[in-house]
Formats: structure tokens, sequence, C-alpha cells
């Protein structure tokens, strides 16, 4: 612990001071009296309590959150001995925000007495958020001296992205061999009716289409669809970002990217996730609970980080990258080394569609509102734009999303467009 | 704990006014309260000053006034200035935070406290004093300005020992 005076015993002493100066001028005794209560106060130095004499101790409600979620800490704190005045402050991470209570407390114990201090803070941006120590500030009673000591109470908070509602998800063009939730060109075991065939032995009666075989006078059976689950990889730019924290093209990224990733696991598919930072990080793409949690996992720790490795997509192994998978790129199309990554898995033939959260909405957000402001804004809006449409060009669907709005708003001009099979 | 530290600092700023209400002590008076009001918002520095200006004022309205030594008022006053400074640093620490059980009544009672035994050993090496000065005769002013000076020195002293002991803790 390391003790100090406070500001507060020198402002005593220099009034002291000063007020035996202005007895000495004046000659008068009564300025000596005013300073002799100050000099005994004085004599109160070296009573502050001892850190030994204090035990804390943490809770947090929820370990693992959404982004947006509260959570309620409690600080218990117990006396061995007696406190005259702790002054407890907790240091919070930029992830985290206070919206009940005060971070700061001041506590007068006695011995063997306990204390909960407790405050609501809100989980502003994804992430692996580590409340760390307590500063504790132990006071006299008289606030002339104060020791100051920190106590390690580290409590981990997983802060998972908020998945983005969503009902209507673009549908993969090519379907796995596992039973899910699209109806497959193919024919066999399903519930949409397909075409219809003579009946041969073995077929089910309950198969008989009874009106055609009555107009054709011979037995005719109908066949289904089969109903198929999708491969689905998402693919996210974690190249650069742009924006101010929790609001940045990443943050909106991350968060749509939970949200189709958990849309397509509800609907039995297999989804993977691949992290583009130059190398690459990914998740295989599997089915389930456990997986969605994997992917969760994967998206707290996702960030921006510099490198000057840049890989190929042909690195990327087959089982993480399946050939009939749908691609669902995320990026912001600000760096042009995503953009590579795209052309070549156009031209490798995967089943791509890009998500851009566009950037401009939220710079702009963070910018003060000037004309120049608002000149780059408009010029970068046409950059973004031509961009785009050099990748249209080469048969990549893209769909550029305002973070501010809808996700599904977003994505349902996608679903018309690839029901029609037109890529914009 | 604001208005509380605003009652002391009318007092401080109030009480030469009682002993001499002259124009120049209330001009000094007024810029004593402004000083020690923005002294409570912002900080124990600035109050600092405000109170060494309303102790000038008190010694101004003393040399105008010219009357006998007046012990206890200046016995109440010198309270008065401690206790300002105490409410009004509690007052900032405080602010923003979580107070928890007890934590101002037990400020108050110490306050109450050392008040009173202020106040009446303040009472008590006054009346000492003035005892003195009726039998011995001398120079008492450069000897109270050295006295001063040897009390501060030592109070700082003792001070900056206790907190290189605690450091060590």
């Amino acid at each position: 612990m390391t003790a100090r005076l406070t500001p507060l015993a020198l402002s005593v002493v220099t009034v002291g001071a000063w007020g035996l100066v202005l007895g000495v001028l004046s000659g008068r005794a009564e300025l000596v009296v005013v300073v002799l209560p100050l000099l005994l106060g004085l004599l109160r130095l070296g009573r502050a309590g001892s850190a030994r004499s204090v035990a804390l101790s943490r809770a947090v409600s929820a370990a693992r959150v959404f982004e947006g979620d509260r959570v309620t800490v409690t600080v218990t704190v117990t006396a061995s001995g007696r406190v005259p005045l702790l002054e407890l402050y907790e240091p919070l991470p930029p992830a985290l925000r206070v919206v009940g209570g005060e971070t700061r407390g001041l506590f007068s114990l006695r011995r063997g007495q306990q204390v909960e201090w407790r405050y609501e803070v809100e989980c502003v941006r994804r992430g692996r958020v580590s409340l760390g120590a307590v500063r504790a500030r132990l006071w006299g009673r008289a606030g002339l001296e104060a020791g100051e000591t920190s106590i390690p109470l580290p409590w981990p908070l997983r802060v998972y992205p908020r998945p983005l509602p969503l009902r209507r998800l673009p549908g993969p063009r090519r379907m796995q061999a596992f039973v899910g939730n699209y109806v497959a060109p193919s024919v066999g075991e399903g519930l949409e009716p397909g075409d219809i065939r003579a009946f041969v032995p073995g077929d089910r009666v309950r198969h008989v289409n009874w009106r055609a075989s009555l107009r054709f006078r011979r037995l005719f059976v109908t066949q289904y669809h089969q109903e198929r689950n999708a491969d689905v990889v998402l693919m996210l730019d974690t190249l650069a970002e742009a924006g101010t924290a929790p609001n940045t093209t990443l943050d909106a990224s991350i968060r749509a990217a939970a949200a189709l990733a958990t849309a397509y696991l509800a609907r039995k598919d297999r989804v993977g996730l691949i992290e583009y930072c130059g190398p690459f990080r990914w998740v295989r793409p599997s089915s389930g609970r456990a997986h969605h949690e994997r992917i969760f996992e994967a998206l707290l720790r996702a960030d921006v980080m510099f490198s000057y490795v840049t890989q190929e997509v042909a690195l990327v192994p087959r089982r993480i990258l399946p050939p009939q998978a749908l691609v669902i790129a995320i990026s912001p199309l600000l760096d042009p080394r995503f953009e590579k990554a795209l052309v070549d898995l156009a031209a490798r033939g995967f089943d791509l569609m890009v998500l851009s959260p566009s950037p401009i909405p939220l710079v702009r957000r963070a910018l003060r509102r000037t004309a120049s402001a608002e000149l780059a804004c408009r010029l970068w809006a046409l950059e973004r734009r031509a961009r785009a449409d050099a990748l249209h060009r080469l048969g990549i669907t893209i769909v550029d999303w305002n973070p501010a709005e809808p996700l599904e708003a977003a994505l349902g001009g996608l679903t018309r467009s690839r029901r029609r099979g037109v890529a914009r | 704990m604001r208005r509380l530290a605003a009652v002391l600092a009318l007092v401080v700023v109030g009480a030469p006014l009682l002993v001499a209400p002259s124009s120049s002590v209330v001009t000094l008076g007024v810029l004593a309260l402004i000083l020690c009001g923005l002294g409570i918002l912002v900080g124990t520095p600035v109050l600092a000053v405000g109170m060494i200006v309303a102790l000038a004022e008190y010694a101004l309205a003393l040399r105008l006034a010219d009357g006998p030594p007046r012990l206890a008022g200046a016995a109440m006053l010198g309270v008065a200035l401690v206790l300002l400074l105490e409410v009004a640093d509690f007052g900032l620490r405080a602010r923003r935070a979580a107070i928890g059980p007890r934590v101002v009544a037990m400020q108050l009672r110490a306050w109450s406290l050392f008040a009173a035994l202020a106040s009446a050993g303040a009472l008590l090496a006054g009346a000492a004093a003035s005892i003195a000065s009726a039998s011995v005769r001398m120079p008492w002013a450069p000897a109270l300005a050295a006295a001063g000076a040897a009390v501060t020195l030592v109070g700082m002293a003792l001070a900056l020992a206790a907190a290189r002991a605690r450091s060590d803790d």
C-alpha cells in the first residue's frame, strides 16, 4: 500500500502558515488562536486503516451475455479491523458502460462488518471482457492522508454478438446429401410434389396419383422432391474496419454473421466460418447447438489484425470450403485483398454472394457535419458503387447494407433476385 | 455536504463583519466568499486560497476594530475553518460515489468530536497565553512566529515520516 498526504493536509498547513504570518503582521493574538485548531487537526495524521484489514470479493450476475445485455456487479467488502473510510473504484473496460449505481463507493466499516456494493453495467461491445483490479483508497477520518492499493479480482465476462432478427434467408443453389429444409431438384422421399410417372412394381400405393390414373386408365404415381440441407460458409473480412466502436463495419459484419449462422443452423444446415485477416482462420462446417457455440466463440475473438501475410483461397482445404457450399462473404470492401479473394472464389465456381455493410453511414455518424465531409462521403459512395459494379460484372452478387437499417430488409431483395435466378 | 460547507463558508466570511463591518472588510469578504464557493465546487486548493483571503479579512477587521483580544470567537473561527476544509473535501470525494451505510453519520460524529476538542484546546491555549502575558513580558510577535514555524515544521516532518512508514507497509 502506498500512503501519501492529501491535498487537504497541504491546504491545512498552508492556511495555518498564512494565519501565523498574518498574526505576526497584524500583531493580533486572535489569528494565532484561529490557527491552533488547524494545527491540532494535523495531530490526526496516521489514522488511515490498513489494506490488510479489508477483504474484497466480486460476483457478476452472468458470465456469458449478448451485446446490449445488462449485468449486475456485486462487490462484497469485509473488514477484519476497523476501517474509518474506504473508497473503492472500479475502472471499467470500454466494452462496458455503467447504467445503474456508481463504480465508486465510500464505506465506513466496523470490525467484522460486511457491506455489499452493487452497480449495473451494459455490455456495449462483443469480446472477452475482464473486470480487473479494484482500486482501494483508505482514508483517515479527517481525510488528511490516504493509502492506495489495488486488489486484483479477475472476473472474465464473455459478451457475444447479438444476432439480428432474420426470417428470410438467401437459399443455396446446391444441396447436400443430408435431410434438411430445402426442396432439392432430385426426386425421392419428401413433401413437395414433383413429377408424375407410370406405376412400376414396388411403388407405394399411397403415392398413386388417382386423378391422373383415372384420366389415362392406367396407374400413375406422384414423385416428390427430396428435402435436403446445405453447406453455408460465412467468410468474414477482418482486414480493415471503419467507424467508431461499438458501431464499426466489423461490429456490423459480426452481428450479421451471428444472425446468419443462427438462422442457417436453425434450418439444420451445416455452417462454417472463415475469417480472412491476411491469413485464414476457420471453423469447419457442421451443425447443431454445440457448433453454434463454436461459431460464436470464433466471432468473439474476431478482430482486425495487421498482417503482411496474404494467403490464397486455394489454400483453404475442401473440408472447410466444400465445393457445393453457399459462400456468404461479409465485407465492407475496404481492402483490395478481400476483393481479390472474392474474384478467386467466383472464378472457382462457388455459389457466392457478398453482404457489404456500408462504412459510409458509420463514418458520417462519427464526423462533424461539414460540406467537405458530405462531399467526401458522396465521392466515397460513388467509388464503392464503381467497385461493386466491377465485381457484379464478374458475376458476383453484392448486397449493399446500411447497418442502421434491418439486415432482413437488405437480404429481402437478394432472396427475390436469387429465386428468379438473377444476379444483381 | 455542499450545503453544510456553504453554511460554514458564510460563517467564516461573516465573522469578521461582526468585528468591523467596514467597506474594505466587506470587499475582502465578498472575494473570499466567491473563492470559497468556487473551492467547494472545484477543489480544496481553491478553497484554501479563499480561506487565506478570509483570514486576511479577519486580520483587517481586527486591525480596524482595535479592541481587546476576542479569543473565544477566534477559537470558533479556527474550528469553522478546519470543518469547512474537511466538509468540502469530503463532499468532493463523495460526489458521484455510492455511499455506504453510516458513512455520513460517522463522519458527522467525528467532526463534532473534533470541533469540541479543538475549540476547548484552543480556548485553553488562549487562556494560558493570556495568563502568561500578564506575568511575563516579552516580544510576543516574534516568539509566536517562531513557535508557529516550529510547530508547522514538526507537523510536516511527522506527517512525512508517517507517510513514509505507511508506504513501507
